[in-house]
């Protein structure tokens, strides 16, 4: 897909909030005030409405097409009734990308899709693009420009401080400030986040295409449904970085009446598993996994096998982390004897077998040189560390596994059995990958170790595809 | 194979027949019980004789897609006096049938289904399961997106909660596990290539030594497209 069509949603050298003005409790007026924080719109920010006043110092007009400057992007904000009659000015005024964040759409019966079969035709004759309606569009942090409505002047201060590689697409508007706000306790560098509400143009499948040929690196999803099925698997198998998907309305059963028992148990819980597998899409368990699991891809290697070694100072660890293994089909490596020697010869350790529990007190060159000999065994794949950080320099030696990881491209995810409080503290100031608990660190693994299988899958298909085209 | 989807969607079926739904299974390289539609009672011997008993006879008809609860299901008729008694029992009560399907009886412990479904977002999908009366107690499915690939339907096999019983079962050897997969990638070629196909039950499949055989199967027709 060419994706320049959609650029403006992200990054727009103009945009009118059509619905701006200065009545207490007027939404479009916060969104003027949110987009003055990105520099290169300050000066081409205006408002539209009845009055055609200012608003926060954004230049007003009564409609689009008095704006003497052309406009990139319109965000509408009004009552549902009168979008149509404004996407039809806006197509006049030549403007090509517009977010409709008023609701009353499709999502609230016939007479509201109606008025959205409208929207559509409009855009369709025009070559326009649309997110929305119903929706709060777009936040591109590395712009400091977002144009959620409701939002205060610093509310995205946090977010924006640590712009990064992460990109979410998320249905609901009102999930995505809650989920921008779970960003606070981990670390989620975010690139972009967009609400695209009722896709009746921009859906996911679009959001897959475009996050693949920007500069994103991971891929988190919330949907409440799908547009197109097969659309999204298309872009989902041409997209070689994680998409991370959570899906809600897990149980409802197929809409259709079925005949026979086969679409009987086709619930779309199922369909859409079978979606993901086959396209190589990472179906989230929870909600919390949106911010926990990207880190893994952003910092470390994917997993290449199945093989991993624990490392820790409690012994009751080794039977827990067995367990989760076995349920994330991932195997407790035995250790070849070589690599048992040169364990045993870094110091007193309690047993060089795998977990390789090294006791309460250990030095940190030692730390490192047991990560240093398992992530240069043949037979490791990958490591679970639970140190118990109990003296400052072990989160040094947190700090410099990440490196030796990169090194020797193989991941670890390293879970901390401390008191969360600590956990959190440490992974925010050092920026070090840590998980919370030992389902988090497994899950880690699994879903790294899924994504190099897929990876592997799509490479092999995509070239295959590529030979019969010569 | 085209000729009866086309001649039954002509006439206004919902359905295909027991005998045609198994045709088109047939026509995929699917092996299919041997059978035939006897329209008087001595055919219905002549069949069974030349399957050698016990059989199974059934009524065979589009509107029939519930055969046992009307009691139109035969199960194990040892001779020809069984075989005409049943013929009678089936012809006198009074539905409106194409003929009576004459079948060999096959016999095995393992059961499962293949079937086909259509999703409003994506399109056709291919089953594949734990068969029998218990299927949907169970639910023990596995679905994919059609077109499948062989990689794909092998996946299938192995997400099954009870995917033991595909391997060695107390005294019987592992199933032809090519024969499913081929099997369930022909079924999602149909399915892929035919809108006019709107589901389809291939339930039981019965393991047969090691061989997968289908049993009974049932098409449903999509009636709403031109």
């Amino acid at each position: 897909m060419n994706i320049s069509s959609l650029e403006p949603f992200f990054n727009p050298s103009s945009v009118a909030v059509i619905g701006a003005s200065n009545s207490p409790f007027n939404l479009g007026g916060t969104i003027c005030n949110t987009l003055k924080t990105c520099e290169k719109l300050r000066e081409n920010i205006y408002a539209v409405n009845t009055k055609g006043e200012d608003v926060h110092g954004c230049p007003g007009y009564t409609s689009i097409k008095d704006i003497p400057a052309p406009v990139e992007l319109a965000i509408i904000i009004v009552a549902a009734k009168a979008v149509p009659a404004i996407v039809h000015e806006i197509a006049e005024k030549g403007t090509r990308n517009i977010i409709i964040e008023s609701a009353g759409f499709s999502e609230m019966g016939e007479e509201g899709k109606t008025m959205q079969a409208e929207i559509n035709k409009t855009i369709r004759d025009h070559n326009i693009r649309v997110m929305g309606p119903n929706c709060l569009g777009v936040l591109n942090s590395h712009k400091r420009f977002c144009c959620f409505y409701g939002a205060q002047e610093h509310t995205f201060d946090r977010v924006y401080q640590n712009p990064g590689s992460i990109s979410y697409v998320i249905q609901s508007g009102g999930l995505g400030v809650l989920i921008l706000e779970s960003f606070a306790t981990d670390i989620v560098n975010v690139n972009k986040l967009v609400s695209i509400g009722n896709k009746t143009d921009v859906d996911e499948a679009d959001m897959i295409d475009y996050f693949s040929q920007d500069e994103t690196e991971v891929i988190g999803m919330f949907l409440e449904n799908v547009t197109e099925g097969r659309r999204m698997m298309e872009a989902a198998r041409k997209c070689t970085k994680p998409i991370l998907i959570y899906k809600s309305g897990r149980t409802s059963e197929g809409a259709r009446a079925a005949m026979s028992h086969t679409a009987g148990m086709a619930n779309n819980d199922r369909i859409f598993n079978a979606a993901c597998r086959q396209s190589g899409i990472i179906r989230l368990k929870t909600i919390d996994e949106l911010h926990s699991m990207p880190k893994m891809f952003t910092s470390m290697p994917l997993l290449k096998g199945k093989n991993i070694a624990v490392i820790t100072n409690s012994g009751a660890f080794g039977g827990i982390i067995a367990d989760l293994f076995a349920e994330a089909g991932l195997s407790m490596v035995r250790l070849k004897p070589e690599t048992q020697e040169k364990l045993s010869k870094t110091g007193k350790l309690f047993n060089t077998g795998n977990p390789v529990d090294i006791g309460p007190a250990i030095l940190p060159e030692t730390f490192l040189k047991i990560y240093e000999i398992l992530l240069q065994a043949d037979e490791v794949d990958g490591l679970l560390p639970i140190p118990s950080v109990w003296q400052e320099f072990i989160i040094n030696t947190i700090v410099e596994l990440q490196k030796m990881c990169n090194h020797y491209q193989k991941p670890a995810a390293t879970y901390t059995p401390n008191a969360v409080w600590k956990t959190l503290d440490i992974r925010s100031k050092y920026l070090v990958p840590i998980f919370q608990s030992p389902e988090e660190a497994v899950r880690a693994l699994q879903i790294s170790y899924f994504q190099h299988l897929s990876l592997q899958k799509k490479l092999s298909i995509n070239s295959g595809a590529a030979c019969s085209a010569n | 194979m085209n000729d009866i989807i086309t001649s039954a969607i002509k006439k206004g079926q919902k359905a295909l027949s027991e005998y045609d739904s198994k045709r088109i299974i047939q026509s995929l390289g699917i092996a299919i019980t041997r059978e035939d539609l006897a329209l008087k009672e001595e055919d219905a011997v002549v069949f069974a004789e030349q399957y050698g008993y016990p059989v199974v006879l059934k009524g065979c008809s589009h509107t029939l897609t519930h055969k046992t609860e009307f009691g139109m299901v035969k199960l194990n008729l040892k001779n020809s006096a069984e075989v005409r008694k049943a013929y009678q029992e089936i012809v006198s009560a009074g539905l409106n049938l194409d003929g009576v399907l004459v079948q060999e009886m096959i016999k095995g412990d393992r059961e499962f289904v293949m079937g086909l479904s259509r999703d409003p977002q994506f399109g056709p999908c291919v089953m594949f399961g734990m068969g029998g009366i218990y299927t949907e107690i169970m639910k023990d499915v596995s679905f994919r997106i059609a077109p499948i690939t062989r990689d794909d339907a092998a996946e299938m096999l192995e997400e099954i909660r009870m995917k033991e019983l595909l391997d060695e079962f107390r005294g019987s050897p592992a199933v032809e596990r090519d024969t499913l997969i081929n099997a369930l990638v022909a079924i999602g070629n149909l399915g892929f290539n035919n809108d006019e196909i709107a589901e389809i039950d291939i339930n039981p499949v019965i393991i047969c030594g090691n061989k997968p055989v289908v049993v009974d199967a049932l098409v449903i027709l999509n009636t709403t497209s031109d």
